[in-house]
């Protein structure tokens, strides 16, 4: 009897786990072994017959002393530094409001929440048809308001294009931030705003003293995954400003570090450099990320 | 004092709403235009600078074109892609329900057994499962092509499709491990009792029962696979296997843009997720914030 479950447990187990087991380390652990070997030769698929030679850290090397990968690093950071203070404040808004009691609020947060779930290429495209210089209707818009007089080129300054890939960003992401932090908002127990408006406390003072640091866990989980999306954004910059996207010159002003990755291996066909250029990215995001964590953590063991 | 309150009420709910229109603006306005756009007259749609914000005489002459002529300037100049939305719609419908399917049988199997079982190397597995769930699988994808090329694998569906299912399995195999766990135990063991193997046991006791928790693991995998980009950036090059995330970006034109086709591409691109979104947020929202609430 025991020994009968035991063979049909253990065969449950080989059937379920094998090829869920044989998937990771074929797909994803074996590459990633696979990606930091090549990381260290100098691999190029352009130079035809070429056996890579090892060369150790010298991609690691090379890429730290190329202006371009400070360049495109820079950019990178920019678009963080811009895009989480931006999805912050919109998903703080609007997740105070959803926050409030009034008929329709469920059909206004489902609403809400739609651009997070829509495909980012499409996004890109979406705005940049919104944003376009001559039909756009952004344009439309702000004229028939008489905000502007004449049909502007949102996109063509470079500056601009790095502003506008934040706004899309946000627009695409905002949905995640609010639904944290308006979880958030709702644990808060409502006694304690009661307890400070009798202590004569205003809105402001309610929102600063209590609500902010209260939410400070919840900011902190929703920084971290937005780190990651915004630092290792893509597609939205892919049809926003990217553009040749059949082996044309990629546009060097919105060229963030994934964009310029993707170039360097499927473009350029330089793997070994690439490979390296990957793990760099992973090391990145990795001691952003738990930077992230552990400020934000200890933040909140002192306002406690 | 009564009236007063109302009043104070009325207004409240005055600015509420205000606010309201505005967040809604922000949020459906750039959807709202791609679907006008989709079923306006070019004559129309290019006006100027007075924008028509819904068209006159709507009409389907967009998708009609999108379906049967492809797009008239694809990138890099004019080339015939009369077949491409409707490869490209095929394809996408193919991977998302496929790796969808497979994704939450393996999730739900596999949950029942890091849930209810106790084995040997059970942490160290589970561990290297949740493992890919925080990190970037970038780097696995460089050498993926080319171990994808040695099997023969680019660009076809059973490809996309492998991958896919290993990308979303972490998520879903903790969506349906929680799930798994939160079923009372005294049903299990009732079955057990009975005799019931492993295998009679989740088909008749944790299926049933898991319901919730596999529609929503199908959902999340369905959409993630469906809005996906990067994977069959790399891994497709033809119509073979092009989902409609990357026939969109070649219908976009280098040279010449007919706005009110590529709209109607994008609209197409859209639709199912938005649909899922309208009609499962529910379980959507728990599967995608998931990872981070809990």
């Amino acid at each position: 009897m025991i020994r009968r479950i035991f063979s049909s447990d253990s065969r449950y187990l080989v059937v379920v786990l094998a090829p869920i087991i044989l998937l990771l380390a074929l797909f994803i652990y074996y590459p990633a072994v696979n990606t930091f070997q090549t990381s260290l030769t100098n691999r190029n698929l352009r130079i035809r017959n070429q056996k890579p030679k090892v060369v150790g850290v010298n991609n690691y090397v090379k890429l730290l002393e190329d202006a371009e990968f400070w360049e495109v690093t820079g950019r990178s950071f920019r678009v963080v530094a811009l895009t989480l203070p931006l999805e912050m404040v919109v998903a703080f808004g609007i997740a105070m409001l959803l926050n409030q009691r009034f008929p329709g609020r469920g059909v206004m947060r489902t609403l809400t929440i739609l651009p997070w779930m829509l495909p980012g290429v499409a996004n890109g495209f979406l705005w940049g048809w919104l944003l376009n210089g001559e039909y756009g209707a952004l344009n439309g818009f702000l004229y028939q308001l008489g905000i502007i007089s004449e049909y502007q080129y949102w996109l063509r300054d470079p500056e601009h294009q790095i502003f506008w890939v934040c706004v899309v960003q946000t627009w695409t992401r905002y949905a995640f931030p609010t639904i944290i932090v308006l979880a958030g908002l709702q644990s808060i127990p409502e006694d304690l705003f009661d307890a400070a408006r009798v202590d004569g406390a205003n809105a402001i003072h309610r929102v600063r003293y209590i609500t902010l640091p209260l939410l400070l866990p919840s900011f902190g989980i929703a920084l971290v995954v937005e780190f990651i999306a915004a630092f290792q954004i893509f597609d939205v910059v892919w049809t926003l400003t990217a553009g040749g996207s059949a082996g044309g010159a990629m546009n060097p002003f919105t060229k963030t570090l994934m964009l310029y990755n993707y170039e360097l291996v499927f473009r350029d066909l330089r793997v070994g450099l690439g490979a390296a250029l990957s793990y760099i990215i992973l090391a990145m995001s990795l001691a952003v990320g738990l930077i992230f964590v552990w400020r934000v953590y200890n933040q909140g063991v002192q306002e406690q | 004092m009564n009236l007063g309150l109302r009043n104070q009420e009325r207004l409240r709910l005055g600015v509420i709403y205000a606010l309201c229109a505005i967040v809604l603006i922000w949020a459906l306005a750039p959807i709202y235009w791609v679907a006008v756009s989709s079923i306006s007259t070019r004559r129309e749609l290019y006006a100027q600078p007075y924008k028509i914000w819904f068209p006159s005489e709507p009409t389907l002459e967009s998708y009609r074109t999108i379906f049967t002529e492809g797009a008239k300037f694809r990138d890099g100049g004019f080339s015939p892609t009369a077949d491409l939305m409707s490869s490209g719609l095929r394809n996408s419908v193919i991977i998302s329900v496929a790796s969808g399917a497979i994704v939450t049988l393996l999730a739900t199997a596999a949950g029942y057994a890091f849930a209810r079982m106790s084995f040997v190397g059970k942490n160290l597995i589970f561990l290297l499962i949740m493992l890919m769930l925080p990190l970037p699988i970038w780097v696995s994808l460089i050498a993926l092509f080319f171990i994808m090329s040695q099997l023969e694998l680019i660009d076809t569906l059973l490809g996309l499709v492998l991958i896919f299912v290993t990308l979303l399995l972490p998520l879903a195999v903790w969506m349906m491990t929680t799930f798994v766990r939160d079923i009372p135990l005294e049903i299990q063991d009732a079955a057990r009792v009975d005799g019931a193997g492993r295998w009679r046991l989740v088909y008749s006791i944790i299926l049933p029962l898991a319901r919730p928790g596999m529609v929503a693991v199908f959902l999340v995998a369905m959409l993630t696979t469906w809005n996906n980009f990067l994977i069959p950036l790399i891994f497709t090059r033809s119509d073979d296997s092009q989902p409609l995330t990357i026939v969109l970006t070649l219908f976009i034109g280098q040279y010449e843009v007919a706005w009110e086709d590529m709209s109607a591409a994008a609209v197409v691109t859209m639709l199912p997720p938005f649909l899922m979104a309208l009609f499962f947020q529910r379980y959507l929202v728990r599967g995608l914030t998931m990872g981070a609430v809990k």
